[in-house]
């Protein structure tokens, strides 16, 4: 055996900083104490549990080095901390019984004073504690080379266990430290519990305080109660740090890694982690080796998504899971449920709802459970099972679920991660009839730029106000006329009502996303977004402010857009409070008043902003002032494909108008959407859906009309339902207004689409957004 | 109106071109669904949807699409569409499906794509 050095136990102590040990002070009394009195052989014996990576080995680490370091108390023995952790371990009970006899020998002599010894000497070490008046060894020794040539590995590896134990009357005892003890479990040819059977005698005598620790007290339990163990061991949960020791921890990692963090951000930071130091260790290296600094709660969000998407905490739970479930089709599977469990919180408690879940055989299944379990991500109690509550993982298991299984890049899943965060707490959008009418005015604005020119200072209200502050509309248009610096308006290819990252929670939008092309040409290239919210409140606040800033961060890292295509522009109502006017300059966002919209607006013919009170909007079913519109009618059956029929007559109505084909596609198929989803929806009694076509020169509105009373439950299986919902959506794209509304003769959804570049005055405000009656889930 | 259901097959070196006809609803998008799950049953892992001869398309339709583009994704399978008409691509573009699925103007540019290496 000599010359031979095996590496395990010492790599986690090898890696353990003590200064890196925060909080954990009760744990550490609790553990002390009954280490210390083992001396008097009224020691305790702990087990030790808690989720992976929770800090489990540090403290029994901490530990070891807080007993080597005390000093001796009188004549009493001292405790001697051998630290042992078996998840390194060779499966074989020979080779398990060589690692522990050197481990022990090893770490004896470094108790006692003696440096670490270059290889493993059995014999050698053995003479150097007879050196220094441990006798007694060298026989034991001798047993267990015997035991070993003979092959015998049961003997060999009780013949190591007792190894510590021939020190009696020694002035020293030993303390066991077992880390991830539920790996005895898997040595070969060794029945389950045959370790706590060896040592079952010196744990009952109270002289050898044992502290186990794993991630699967399951079955270490099982087997104390077959061992009539259970009630010597002290149960000792291990969750994540408490707030102040978390906090402290972060101190010391800033310090250490010349990271700079706002104070005020390290409780978020904190809990953002589960408070989990690994974690903590982790991230503070990622953001030392990507920025150093974080300024605010965005960057940290995004350093965390980063993170968790493609940096240390993803690559930490990727290898993770490779080597729990090294088959690709399994580690699918396993991360699939625990996505299920963990994220999408899918109510589950039971072995037969999780394999049922899981969709795998039973023996497939049974495998997966039992992997999680081993691993600590589930506990087994009563046939009731719990699952980790790690914030982390959760977000990494999102993060594997989109992109291994929807396909999604990196920087996506990002986005949504941040977006899931910052949406908290997020302020409402804007809603109510006001409001959109002012969205659907700077919406038309928009699509007329057309890489016009315009002064720059329409767009900066904080020089605006500088230079024309209290003085008339018409000094100030004066005044404009000499504005040389001017801003070229991109081309826009759309505007669409509000933008919506994928992941649940609260909506998360601005009330327009623009896309644009720079020099006319439809390319990535020239291609920039334009991200406005119009204010909804009189008074803008820094808080809405930095809302925006947020949402503007988020858009940019879910499309990978450089910070120069991105356009950020704010239309106030009213008034702004002098700090936001300031941090809208700060972060590059355009400003524009009430005013210098009308002054925008009158650039391009359009109407007016906060004009003249507008007069009582047309009933629903109402066709537009104006030119008398030419009216056709249709009845259609509710039956499979009719709507076709509706797209048919839609085209010839619309060939009167003399329009594109792209605008009669897109008037055909909305009309498609709007008849399926009555004919799915609507649960007419007359199975009938009435149509009208209202043409005009400048528009066509086309109304469909079911007698329905609300929502009828579908007759279709739950998977032909997936990735169902998309008519209304469809819907608004293709056409200019979308209005639903709901009333005792049924459900009618009007749709216009204009023709060509007519100027159109303000939208309707949306009924349903403003928490109508949606008369079916999907409309 | 099952004159709709038009699917038609051609295999060009690895890559199954499936040519999806006529109105793209919920008949047609399980029948398109059918086709490319016994085109991946029988190892075949690229798949070109073929848009051309394809009228009228509505979100069932659609959804049917999403649905195969989940499965081929899952199954670690390379997919394209070709001669998408202006309207469907706005429509995938809405859908999401343009973010995963690339489209090309012509079905030989799309094989190209889809004859090289992941």
């Amino acid at each position: 055996m000599a010359g031979v050095r095996l590496f395990g136990t010492m790599g986690a102590e090898a890696s353990f900083r003590e200064e890196d040990f925060f909080g954990r002070e009760e744990e550490l009394s609790a553990l002390t104490r009954a280490a210390v009195e083992g001396g008097r052989g009224i020691g305790s014996s702990f087990m030790i549990y808690g989720p992976p990576n929770i800090g489990k080995t540090s403290l029994l680490l901490k530990l070891a080095h807080d007993l080597r370091s005390a000093p001796q108390e009188g004549a009493l023995p001292r405790p001697f901390p051998f630290y042992f952790s078996f998840s390194n371990i060779l499966s074989h009970p020979l080779a398990l019984s060589q690692h522990f006899l050197q481990e022990f020998l090893s770490q004896l002599l470094r108790f006692l004073g003696d440096e670490q010894p270059a290889a493993f000497d059995p014999e050698g070490m053995c003479d150097r504690l007879a050196a220094l008046g441990f006798t007694g060894y060298r026989n034991i020794l001798a047993a267990h080379a015997k035991y070993t040539a003979a092959g015998d590995g049961l003997s060999a590896l009780v013949n190591a266990l007792s190894f510590p134990f021939a020190s009696g009357g020694d002035p020293f005892y030993p303390v066991f430290l077992f880390d991830d003890f539920q790996y005895t479990g898997k040595l070969q040819g060794i029945p389950d519990g045959a370790m706590l059977s060896i040592l079952r005698p010196y744990i009952k005598s109270g002289h050898y305080p044992m502290l186990l620790s794993g991630s699967s007290p399951g079955r270490v339990t099982a087997s104390l109660k077959r061992e009539g163990l259970f009630g010597t061991f002290q149960m000792l949960e291990i969750g994540g740090l408490s707030p102040e020791a978390s906090l402290r921890l972060w101190g010391s990692l800033c310090e250490r890694r010349r990271v700079e963090i706002p104070a005020s951000l390290l409780p978020r930071a904190s809990e953002r982690l589960g408070r989990i130091p690994v974690y903590q260790r982790m991230l503070a290296e990622e953001i030392f080796f990507r920025t150093a600094t974080v300024t605010d709660a965005i960057g940290l969000e995004n350093l965390y998504a980063l993170s968790v998407t493609e940096g240390k905490l993803n690559r930490y739970w990727r290898e993770f899971f490779e080597n729990t479930f090294p088959d690709r089709m399994r580690r699918g599977r396993a991360i699939r449920f625990l996505k299920r469990v963990l994220c999408d919180r899918f109510p589950l408690d039971t072995v037969e709802g999780a394999l049922s879940l899981l969709g795998a055989s039973e023996e497939e299944g049974e495998a997966i459970l039992s992997a999680f379990e081993f691993k600590g991500l589930m506990k087994a109690e009563l046939e009731q099972l719990t699952f980790v509550g790690d914030p982390v993982l959760a977000d990494f298991l999102y993060w594997a679920y989109e992109r291994g299984v929807l396909g999604k890049g990196g920087s996506q899943v990002a986005a949504s991660i941040v977006q899931a965060r910052l949406s908290q707490g997020a302020p409402e959008p804007g809603q109510g009839g006001e409001h959109a009418q002012r969205v659907a005015v700077v919406k038309e604005l928009m699509r007329k730029w057309d890489l016009r020119e315009v002064p720059q200072l329409l767009l900066d209200y904080g020089r605006f106000r500088e230079k024309f502050g209290g003085k008339g509309l018409l000094e100030v248009v004066m005044g404009m006329e000499g504005e040389m610096v001017r801003v070229r308006l991109p081309k826009i290819s759309s505007v669409s009502t509000g933008y919506r990252a994928h992941r649940g929670g609260p909506r998360f939008d601005f009330d327009l996303v623009a896309y644009g092309f720079l020099e006319g040409d439809f390319s990535e290239e020239n291609l920039v977004l334009w991200a406005v919210d119009v204010v909804p409140e009189k008074n803008l606040a820094a808080r809405a402010v930095e809302h925006f800033e947020s949402r503007c961060r988020l858009l940019a890292l879910e499309k990978g857009l450089p910070a120069d295509r991105l356009r950020k522009w704010m239309v106030l109502d009213d008034t702004a409070d002098p700090a936001s006017v300031d941090l809208a300059a700060q972060y590059g966002i355009h400003l524009s008043h009430s005013t210098q919209l009308r002054l925008f607006l009158n650039l391009f013919g359009l109407e007016e902003l906060g004009g003249e009170p507008e007069g009582p909007r047309p009933a629903p079913l109402a066709a537009s002032p104006g030119e008398k519109p030419v009216e056709y009618e249709l009845v259609l059956p509710m039956k499979a494909d009719s709507e076709v029929v509706a797209a048919r007559v839609a085209e010839e109505v619309a060939a009167f108008a003399s329009v594109d084909s792209d605008t009669v596609d897109r008037i055909k198929m909305a009309i498609i959407e709007a008849c399926i989803n009555a004919f799915e929806h609507s649960a007419s009694e007359s199975g009938k859906v009435r149509l009208r076509y209202l043409l005009s020169p400048e528009k066509i509105e086309l109304f469909v009309q079911d007698d329905g009373k609300g929502f009828r439950a579908g007759k279709t299986s739950e998977e032909s339902k997936k990735n169902r919902g998309w008519g209304l959506k469809l819907i608004r794209e293709l056409v200019d207004e979308v209005e639903i509304v709901t009333g005792q003769d049924g459900t009618v959804v009007r749709m216009m689409k204009r023709f060509g570049g007519v100027p159109a005055g303000p939208d309707l405000p949306r009924k349903e957004a403003e928490g109508g009656a949606d008369p079916a889930g999907s409309r | 109106m099952t004159e709709n259901l038009t699917i038609r097959t051609r295999v060009e070196g690895k890559t199954v071109v499936v040519y999806v006809g006529g109105y793209l609803n919920s008949l047609l998008g399980e029948e398109v669904e059918k086709v490319v799950r016994e085109l991946f049953d029988a190892g075949i892992r690229r798949v070109l949807l073929h848009f051309g001869e394809t009228r009228l398309v509505n979100s069932i339709g659609i959804s049917f699409v999403i649905g195969i583009v989940e499965k081929v994704m899952e199954r670690e399978g390379r997919m394209a569409f070709c001669e998408v008409s202006r309207i469907n691509r706005d429509l995938f573009r809405v859908t999401g499906l343009a973010k995963y699925v690339p489209s090309f103007e012509t079905e030989k540019d799309a094989l190209e794509y889809l004859s090289g290496e992941v």
